[in-house]
Order: structure tokens, then C-alpha cells, then sequence
């Protein structure tokens, strides 16, 4: 049992520390980028280590305290593995009136273990408003939801800033990036007539550049860019509402300019375009993690335990005056003692406060 | 920079004026001693008057931070100006109520006060300019993450100021200040500071996770802050296996301890230098 000892020692502790730090020091601003092992490694061997110091040592698995502290330490151990293993993060964007679909979800990134299931979250976005004060500094985000009901049918929820949507356990946040939109038809001159959403830049981060295209099947690139009346204002409070904020459309297929109002049309090559409405998106991000709350309680855990470790240690030993005066048989000037006789306490007595 | 634009200046001077007046009361009370048999110890009468001059600090400081928030609306929480005011306000509320309660740390007002007073003439300094609450911020969380914040930062300061006394005394100019005084029961006694300190260190970043998940969508993500409060928490936790493991001088203690207090210091007040904001997802 020498390699328990070992591996339980509290000299192998302080490596697996040092290395953590290191591996914390590395990461800073740019985890995305460093080898998973930097961070995975020194808690590998801190959770071995703690694992054989829970065995080895009577001092931690005879103390309720210290057993309670130790187990939450490696409890958050094994669940920010289980969590690396498991999560999944990405971004959709939503058009009002949109459906939730996977297909949506972009930038997506997750663990080989994940097992959600993002294909049973339903949800239809809706119309949101966001506020902003002067220098454009974005105040709250209130996004109006659909979302099924217990009788399978649709309520609405408000989501925004701090206040994520949760549907099967994946976690949809709203983001600055949100804007406008022109809901388009494409009419062949044969075949079915197909309609779309042309996503605009961020607003109003891009507001100086509301452009986008789109090729047509069989046509050539045409050119986008919406001229919109909101209620923008640098200096003042203002509410960017896809309701009270109206656009044309400028179309550009690099012979022709056009200027479509909501509901007009234009002839191209191959079709007519039809500028149907302006509407707008929302960007959220998504976020999975099986194991937050297993986190928050084995942490909570962890702190409960040293708590208990040290009231029961300390609760008979009171930060006393005595305890700094206290080779004397003098007490320090501005206590007053609460014994029997009233009495300094004789420091041999108290001498024995230990970490 | 004007009294008329910023109200609240007048009241944070007379605030830091009072903390001054602590500050020099507390190194006249080590200077002029009173002798009891072997001890010696501020006199009653300066310990009093100590008290009195950093609560009515704390009273103007309240004053202070209640006219800002009044006119901006939120609470001392976004720039760095309000993060100093109100750090100065909460250690000197947190260390007032240890000084009143545990008259054996008294003596370490000569080293806490001072260390109070750096940010009390950095914020002197910085232009008091009005912050914008970002709405990731209405959260409850941010008060329980900002509350153990607080906490754990004060007891860093009282375990510093335990520590500093036990440098101090080594001195010559120093070496009467604190006769008496047991340097093994002050490690011990700064010791217990540093578990209380581990404590509630866990504490902010376990409520300050909850809240970043809410308001950013991830619980850590390795910024300015977090790295730094991470290593933070990590050395504390470091120092007290070595103070348990290994026969650890007093005075390579008391060095430990106010190198976590410096490595605290640069987590709060540091991250703004190298940092656009404190936390992602601010601006």
C-alpha cells in the first residue's frame, strides 16, 4: 500500500496544484485554444490524489467535516470531466416566427459523450425589443417566446439577458447579435414560387452596413441593403423594435438599382423578386451541461464540510484576547472578561489553538 | 471633475478623512504604549477613539455610495471608481466589527489601516465617471457573489494585518510596539483568518458561477478575473496544506499570507489594467 501513500500524499498535492496553475495561467482568455490535457491532467492527478488521501488518512475519513469537504472536492472534479465529456454549445439565429430546428444551429461544439436531445426542443421565436441609452450602451433584451404547454399547446415566455430559456436541459441565452431581416419571394418564371429570410448584419453594431445577397438558382448575385427608419438616436434612450421601425428594400443586381417598399416586386433574370415584409432575428446561444447542478451541490457541499471541520475544531476556542496576551497572567487593555471570578485567563490554557 | 456633477466627493473625502484620523490614532496608540505588567498595548481610550473614527469613515462612505446610487441608479458595481469607494466602505464595515468584537487584533490597525489607505489614495485619483449597469447585472447573484467578496477580502486584510504585525515586531523601529504579544498565537490566529478566507473565497466563486451561467451562458471561461480569483483560490488552498503538512516559521507564514493578500489585491482591483472588462459580457 506504499504507492497509495504515495499517490495520497500531500507533496503530490502541491505538484497537482502548481500544475493546475499553471494549466489556469495558460488558459487565461483562450481555452478554446489550448490542448484539453493542460487543464485535464493536473485534475486527473489532484482527483487520484484526493481519492487516495480519502482512503489513506484516519484524519479525513473519520471526520465528518474534512470526508464532506474532500468528497465535494472530487465531486467537482468528476462532474467538470463529466461536463467537458457531455457538453454542447452553439449559436442559432431565429427569424420571427421561425421554428426551432437542429439544423439551425450553428458553430456547434461538443463533447464526444454528448447524448441531448436537441431535436425534441420545439419553440417559435417571436417579436423582442431592446432598450439602449445614450452611446448606444444596450440596456434589457425582453424576447417573446412560444413554447409547448403541458396541454400541447403554446404559451408565451419573455426571455433576455440573464434570463435564459430552458428547454430540455439546453439553455438558450440571447446575444447582442440580433437584427433585421427582409422576408423575400423568389417567383420562377416556372416552377413554385419559394420564400426566405435574407439575415442582415448585427444592429445596430452594424448599422452602417445592412447589406447581404443571395443568388437565385440559375441567376445571377443580387445585392441587398436595407435602408431602415428606426428609432435609433446616439444621444437619447431609444427602443429598437422590429414593430415601429419600418425599411426599403434597395436591390442591386449590378446592371439595375431598385428601391422595393414591403409588399413590391421586382423583374430579374429568370423571376420576379418580391420584397414581402421586414421582420427580424434573434441570435442565441445554446448551452448544455448535464452536470450544473451536480456542481453547484458538491461545491456547496465542499464548503458545508470545512465549515463543519473547523466550528467543530474552533467553536470551543474563541478568538480570545487572552490568546494573543497571553503568556502573562495579564489581560490586554479594553477587554472585559466574562468568567467566574472575573478573572484574565491563564494563557497555559488557551496555548493550544491549532489550524 | 466637479462637486456639482459628482455630489457624492465631498462625503467620500470627509469618509477617507475620518479613515486617516484612524490611521494615525491607531500608530499613536503603538507608539505611546501603556504598559501593564510584561504587555504593553494601546491605551482604552485610543482603541475608542480608533473605532469611532473608521465607523463614522463607514457613516460618510454609506453617505457617499447612497448619493451616487441615488443619482445613477445602480449600485457600486461597474467601473473601477465604485469598485475602490465601495471596497473602502465594505472593509472598513467588516473590519469594524472585528476590531469591536475581537479586541486582540486591535494592534493590526496599524498594518490594515495603511492598506486600506492605498485604495483610499488610488481613488483620489480616478475620475468619478458614471458607469452604465449592464442588464446581465440584475441578477441576484451578483450581490451574494459581491457580499462573500467583500467578506473574504476583509478577512485577507485582518489575516494580512496578523501577519504584518509578526514582520513588524522583527524590526528595530517597531520591536517595542507590540511587547507581549505571542508571535506563535499570532500565526495561529492569522492561520485561522486564512481558513475563514478559503471559506468564503469558495463562496464568491460559486455564487459568482451561478451568476455568470445566468448572465453569460457559461459558468467559467477563464477571463481576466476568473483566472486570477482561480490562482487566488488556489494558492490559499496551497498555503494551508503547507502550514498543516510541514513546520511552517512564523515569518515565512506572515510572507505567505501577504502574498495571497497582494495576489487578492491584483484579482480585485488589478484586472481592470489588463482586462477591457472586469467580466465578459459587460459591455
Amino acid at each position: 500500500m506504499r504507492w497509495l501513500r504515495r499517490l495520497a500524499s500531500t507533496r503530490l498535492t502541491l505538484v497537482g496544484m502548481v500544475l493546475l496553475a499553471i494549466g489556469a495561467g495558460l488558459s487565461y482568455d483562450n481555452p478554446e485554444h489550448m490542448p484539453v490535457w493542460v487543464l485535464a491532467t493536473p485534475m486527473a492527478l489532484l482527483a487520484l490524489n484526493l481519492s487516495a488521501a480519502i482512503v489513506v488518512y484516519p484524519a479525513i475519513y473519520r471526520n465528518p467535516g474534512l470526508l464532506v469537504f474532500h468528497l465535494g472536492l472530487l465531486g467537482i472534479c468528476v462532474l467538470a470531466a463529466i461536463g467537458r465529456l457531455t457538453h454542447y454549445e452553439a449559436h442559432v439565429e431565429m427569424s420571427k416566427g421561425q421554428i426551432f430546428a437542429t439544423e439551425a444551429a450553428n458553430d456547434v461544439r461538443h463533447g464526444p459523450l454528448h447524448m441531448g436531445d436537441l431535436d425534441s426542443v420545439r419553440f417559435v421565436q417571436g417579436p423582442w425589443t431592446v432598450d439602449y441609452t445614450s452611446r448606444l450602451t444596450r440596456g434589457p433584451t425582453r424576447s417573446h417566446v412560444l413554447v409547448p404547454d403541458e396541454q400541447e399547446g403554446w404559451q408565451e415566455i419573455i426571455v433576455g439577458d440573464d434570463t435564459p430559456m430552458i428547454l430540455e436541459g439546453f439553455r438558450f441565452y440571447t446575444t447582442f447579435n440580433k437584427g433585421f431581416a427582409a422576408v423575400l419571394t423568389w417567383i420562377p418564371d416556372e416552377g413554385e414560387a419559394v420564400t426566405g429570410t435574407i439575415h442582415m448584419p448585427s444592429f445596430p453594431l452594424f448599422d452602417y452596413k445592412q447589406s447581404n445577397s443571395w443568388q437565385p438558382p440559375g441567376g445571377q448575385e443580387i445585392k441587398f441593403w436595407l435602408r431602415l427608419q428606426t428609432a435609433y438616436d446616439i444621444d437619447g434612450s431609444w427602443t429598437l423594435d422590429g414593430k415601429t421601425s419600418s425599411a426599403k428594400l434597395v436591390v442591386n443586381t449590378g446592371e439595375e438599382r431598385h428601391e422595393l417598399d414591403p409588399g413590391q416586386a421586382v423583374p430579374m433574370e429568370g423571376g420576379q423578386l418580391r420584397f414581402d415584409e421586414l421582420t427580424t432575428w434573434m441570435g442565441y446561444r445554446i448551452f448544455y451541461d448535464p452536470t450544473l447542478f451536480g456542481l453547484f451541490i458538491s461545491s456547496m457541499l465542499s464548503v458545508l464540510g470545512l465549515c463543519l471541520h473547523y466550528w467543530r475544531k474552533f467553536a470551543h476556542k474563541p478568538l480570545a484576547t487572552e490568546v494573543l496576551y497571553g503568556r502573562d497572567n495579564v489581560s490586554a487593555p479594553g477587554v472585559t472578561h466574562k468568567t467566574d471570578a472575573d478573572a484574565p485567563v491563564q494563557a497555559n490554557q488557551r496555548n493550544t489553538v491549532h489550524l | 471633475m466637479s462637486v456639482t456633477d459628482f455630489p457624492e466627493l465631498p462625503w467620500m473625502w470627509a469618509g477617507l478623512a475620518a479613515y486617516m484620523g484612524a490611521t494615525v490614532m491607531a500608530f499613536r496608540g503603538v507608539i505611546t504604549m501603556e504598559n501593564i505588567g510584561a504587555l504593553s498595548a494601546p491605551s482604552r481610550i485610543n482603541q475608542q477613539v480608533v473605532l469611532a473614527c473608521i465607523v463614522i469613515g463607514i457613516v460618510l462612505l454609506t453617505i457617499s455610495l447612497g448619493v451616487r446610487w441615488d443619482r445613477l441608479g445602480h449600485g457600486p458595481f461597474v467601473n473601477l471608481f465604485e469598485l475602490l469607494i465601495s471596497q473602502l466602505w465594505s472593509l472598513g464595515l467588516i473590519y469594524a466589527l472585528v476590531y469591536w468584537r475581537v479586541p486582540a487584533l486591535r494592534a493590526s490597525a496599524v498594518v490594515v489601516m495603511p492598506l486600506i489607505w492605498i485604495l483610499g489614495t488610488w481613488v483620489l485619483f480616478i475620475e468619478p465617471a458614471d458607469s452604465r449597469f449592464p442588464p446581465t447585472y440584475s441578477n441576484n447573484w451578483l450581490w451574494a457573489h459581491v457580499g462573500f467578496g467583500k467578506v473574504f477580502l476583509t478577512f485577507c486584510l485582518v489575516a494580512a494585518g496578523l501577519a504584518g504585525i509578526i514582520l513588524l515586531r522583527s524590526l528595530p523601529l517597531a520591536r517595542d510596539w507590540f511587547r507581549g504579544m505571542s508571535t506563535e498565537l499570532l500565526d495561529q490566529m492569522a492561520w485561522r483568518f486564512m481558513i475563514l478566507v478559503l471559506v468564503f473565497d469558495s463562496l464568491m466563486l460559486i455564487a459568482g458561477a451561478v451568476w455568470a451561467q445566468d448572465a453569460w451562458g457559461r459558468y467559467w471561461a477563464w477571463d481576466a478575473l476568473e483566472t486570477s480569483s482561480f490562482m487566488t483560490w488556489l494558492s490559499i488552498g496551497a498555503a494551508i496544506h503547507v502550514r498543516m503538512t510541514y513546520k511552517l516559521d512564523p515569518r515565512i507564514g506572515a510572507l505567505t499570507i501577504l502574498a495571497i493578500f497582494g495576489l487578492a489585491f491584483v484579482t480585485y482591483f488589478g484586472a481592470p489594467f489588463y482586462s477591457q472588462a472586469a467580466h465578459k459580457g459587460v459591455i
